[in-house]
């Protein structure tokens, strides 16, 4: 169940990514607000922008951020496939701020644990309008499609039809705590005392370790402002301070008559409201127990048993979307019951990543200091005694070894967690369109560094959303076609050729080439002189990843109107990946993102040619051989093989075949690397093996040409620098 | 009263942002490199290093020496002279790496001599002169002499100087052998 599922992490990545998000496109907005209309790339930036806040508050599930969301990406997506010229600019551009502003401050409300209780309702209208006008009276099918569209989205105005949003304060057990039962009267001439109710409500939830109220849903609904001056609003309260420290918070003021605080002990606690309120309407009653239930479940030990006695079966405590406030917890007992069972889970800190980098530099240049103290060339004075010295020289020199591999170390994550995310999103996306689908997790231990993984999350989740709502066919249409009814999508990560593959499997229904083609045709992307027979399948899948470019022919929440996958390419691009699309029709597709190993950590070993350093991946070398000058056989163009053991194999010379000065001429003085990639093998020639270790691959500045066969470069531990050769770069 | 405390409350404001802003304006780094002394805008300027051990990169312009490493950074280094297609020099003691930073990309400078910083004002700085067929060369890079004193300092554009194509510097590489002459 979605329950399962820790939102915490989650909603702190939510807070962040939109934040920035919306913090870019109001800088964009702003920046053209002054022009004409926003140029074709601005369009699609804001499209995408809110196609990537709609996705991920719909996870998060903040309907109304996710319904404006969604209606200024429908504008927009009118904007960009119509190019209308009669858009009143600054109109739109007030619009999009407007809309910018809504997400924003419901994510600030959320930030501070409120509820996101915006209503969307009104600016949707207003953006239905105005899509209308710049749509003038045109095109009839399609509008109605829009029209229907709109009229869902700005249907929910969430609260009226969702069972109310509660508010739960995870409670805890002390021995110190004290039970109220508070009532507030307000003044009869109070406006909107619901909302002074909840100013109540949010000055006792500092001190309260459990809080319930009624009625319930006060902020949603306005209409309980009536109820609340004729019968006054009640709270339970559980919490460690007196009846005057909550008389003082609650605080008499102008606008309430007068506050009744009850001491009650646990028992009353627990039975809620129903003493005197037996009336209470049905939902909030069901709520109220479950909450009950929760309390009793959490406090009490032997957690799970007391569960399944409660035979209540009224509703599962909290629901998704509710919003669960963790109270401040007075001492070191709040360890919540809820991490209890997990016992040995690591226990981690997050630390801001420049402190990091900082570190990481300092411990650079202790290296080289290092190297400078015990070369120094003052100890070179002849008859010195030095065994001491050396001695604490090996000690300090492992030393500030260990220190590197952490510190290395501590850059690498496992994609476990982004796989979980995935997990997520094919649990959602597919429980909402009524597929089923086994989703299976392959190498998520795979450590790839934090950098890296901050960047291909977004993209691979969207790669997963389009396997599950068009990889994936419906039921029907799998029994159809002789498919088990139960789809399959499989995200695997393996490093491999000093890459990191990251793939995503599907065994449905597969590109259509023909469709593809026939778009790409319409859209003027094709050499007319050329028939389609001649392009290669990777060519025609490629197409896919354009923007605009969507073989889907309806928009649904999750996909289907071409953002996406150039939103993938662009991002995997910008840390110089690449994504091949492999597909057959009928049988599934696998896109698999490749990421170079830019910052990644890997073994390798460190070998010299000349006055040079090198380091290869030691997962391409299959062998070392020492060779003698007789296995060699030279063609009289220049070409070299060597025959090893009955096999033969072609010969480089690293060092000719870089130039480089002083290397070693003879095959007898050097060490043969047998490569292999990809079933193809080369026999790689250097001067001496330096030694195996652990290495960080830093690209090579981006002011230096790309040089065949050099994927990075690596600090050694003397502080010099290795370049890295890529083994795949080398065999071409 | 009020009104003018908070007068000379904001000029002094102004002025100290101004003052800020300033320090850095219209000074130069001075360098030589062959017979000419070059000024870089003090501002491209991250620091000065001594030469340390250079990693050569195989198959790439010969002005490009290779990667140095700085604190944990890796980043390329540039020889000002092979640049501007001068004969090479023996690197000593006094050759310096003059590490710039420009649009956030650090490279060094592999120059011969570090002169000193000069405070050069706009009015003293003349567009170079355009002789002959290589004006439009010129420009590239040298975007201004600087006078001080006597002396002349070429003023460099340094994202010229490491951006542009190999064509203009060729050019100018002539016309700086005609000038030698």
């Amino acid at each position: 169940m979605a329950e399962d599922f820790s939102t915490d992490g989650m909603l702190d990545m939510y807070l962040f990514e939109n934040g920035q998000l919306l913090e870019q496109l109001q800088d964009m907005v702003l920046d053209q607000k002054d022009a004409d209309c926003f140029d074709e790339d601005s369009i699609n930036e804001i499209f995408r922008t809110m196609h990537t806040i709609k996705g991920s508050s719909g996870i998060m599930m903040f309907d109304e951020i996710t319904a404006i969301a969604h209606k200024l990406e429908d504008v927009f997506y009118y904007l960009r496939e119509s190019h209308p010229d009669n858009v009143p600019h600054l109109e739109l551009v007030d619009h999009v701020l407007e809309v910018a502003d809504f997400i924003s401050n419901e994510m600030d409300k959320i930030r501070n644990g409120d509820p996101a209780d915006g209503e969307s309702g009104q600016i949707i209208e207003e953006l239905d309008k105005f899509l209308n006008k710049i749509k003038g009276g045109g095109d009839g099918g399609d509008k109605g499609k829009k029209g229907a569209k709109g009229g869902a989205a700005a249907e929910p105005p969430a609260n009226v039809h969702e069972p109310p949003k509660q508010f739960y304060i995870a409670p805890m057990a002390t021995s110190a705590s004290r039970f109220y039962r508070i009532y507030i009267y307000f003044y009869p001439e109070t406006e909107m005392s619901n909302v002074h109710a909840y100013k109540s409500v949010y000055a006792l939830k500092e001190i309260a370790e459990d809080l319930l109220y009624y009625p319930e849903d006060i902020i949603s609904d306005p209409d309980t402002a009536n109820t609340i001056i004729k019968d006054g609003f009640k709270v339970l309260l559980q919490a460690q301070c007196s009846e005057e420290q909550i008389r003082e918070i609650i605080g008499v003021g102008y606008d309430i008559e007068k506050v009744d605080v009850v001491e009650c002990n646990a028992m009353e606690f627990q039975q809620g409201f129903d003493i005197e309120n037996g009336d209470a309407p049905q939902i909030p009653q069901i709520d109220l127990e479950s909450s009950v239930e929760e309390i009793d479940a959490r406090t009490q030990e032997g957690e799970k048993e007391e569960k399944t006695e409660e035979s209540k079966p009224a509703k599962p405590a909290i629901a998704p979307g509710d919003f669960v406030i963790k109270s401040k917890e007075p001492g070191k007992q709040k360890k919540l019951a809820k991490d209890k069972p997990k016992g040995e889970k690591a226990s981690f800190i997050s630390v801001n990543i420049s402190k990091m980098d900082q570190l990481m530099e300092l411990i650079g240049e202790l290296v080289i200091s290092e190297s400078v103290v015990l070369q120094n060339s003052d100890l070179k004075v002849p008859g010195l005694n030095l065994d001491n010295f050396n001695k604490a020289a090996a000690q300090l020199s492992k030393i500030s070894t260990d220190l590197q591999n952490v510190i290395m170390s501590m850059r690498m994550v496992p994609l476990a967690n982004t796989f979980q995310k995935m997990n997520r999103i094919v649990f959602d996306v597919s429980r909402k369109l009524g597929k089923d689908i086994e989703f299976v997790m392959v190498g998520e231990q795979t450590e790839v560094d934090k950098n890296i993984i901050e960047h291909i999350s977004d993209p691979l989740m969207h790669i997963v959303r389009n396997s599950v709502d068009h990889g994936i066919e419906s039921k029907e249409e799998r029994r159809d076609s002789g498919k088990s009814e139960r789809g399959k999508v499989t995200l695997s990560a393996k490093t491999e050729a000093g890459k990191v593959w990251i793939s995503v499997e599907d065994d449905g229904a597969g590109l259509d080439r023909d469709k593809i083609l026939a778009k790409a045709r319409r859209q003027g992307l094709l050499d007319d002189s050329k028939p389609d027979s001649a392009y290669l399948d990777k060519e025609v899948f490629q197409f896919i990843t354009l923007p605009g470019f969507s073989t889907n022919e309806v928009v649904t929440e999750y996909s289907g109107r071409g953002v996406g996958m150039d939103v993938v390419v662009q991002n995997i691009q910008a840390i110089g990946g690449s994504l091949e699309i492999e597909s057959k029709k009928g049988f599934g597709s696998i896109m698999s993102l490749k990421i170079p190993l830019t910052l990644a950590i890997i073994d390798g070993i460190v070998m010299e040619v000349g006055k040079s350093s090198f380091v290869m991946e030691t997962g391409a070398i299959k062998e070392f051989v020492r060779v003698k000058e007789e296995m060699m056989i030279h063609e009289p163009n220049g070409e070299e093989y060597i025959m090893i053991r009955g096999e033969c194999f072609p010969v480089l010379r690293l060092g000719q075949w870089y130039g480089l000065d002083e290397y070693k001429e003879s095959v007898e003085d050097g060490v043969m690397l047998i490569l292999e990639v990809e079933d193809r093998k080369v026999c790689l020639l250097v001067d001496k093996l330096i030694g195996e270790q652990e290495i960080v691959v830093k690209p090579i500045p981006s002011y230096i040409k790309k040089v065949k066969g050099l994927s990075g470069c690596t600090q050694l531990g003397d502080g010099s620098i290795a370049l890295i050769l890529d083994a795949a770069g080398l065999i071409e | 009263m009020e009104e003018m405390s908070e007068l000379k409350r904001q000029v002094e404001e102004d002025q100290a942002a101004s003052n800020e802003h300033d320090t850095q304006k219209g000074k130069y780094m001075t360098f030589k490199s062959g017979n000419e002394y070059f000024g870089l805008e003090i501002q491209y300027v991250n620091e000065i290093i001594q030469l340390q051990a250079i990693t050569a990169i195989p198959e790439t312009e010969d002005y490009i020496k290779g990667l140095i490493n700085l604190r944990g950074k890796v980043i390329p280094v540039v020889d000002v002279r092979l640049r501007f297609k001068q004969p090479p020099f023996e690197y000593n003691d006094r050759t310096c790496i003059i590490v710039i930073n420009i649009k956030s990309m650090m490279v060094g400078l592999i120059v011969e001599k570090i002169a000193e910083v000069v405070e050069i004002k706009d009015n003293n700085i003349l567009p170079p002169p355009s002789i002959g067929r290589a004006d439009k060369a010129h420009h590239k890079y040298v975007y201004g002499i600087g006078k001080v004193g006597d002396s002349v300092k070429l003023l460099l554009d340094p994202d010229k100087l490491l951006n542009d194509e190999d064509l203009s510097v060729v050019e100018q590489a002539n016309e700086m052998n005609n000038d030698e002459e």
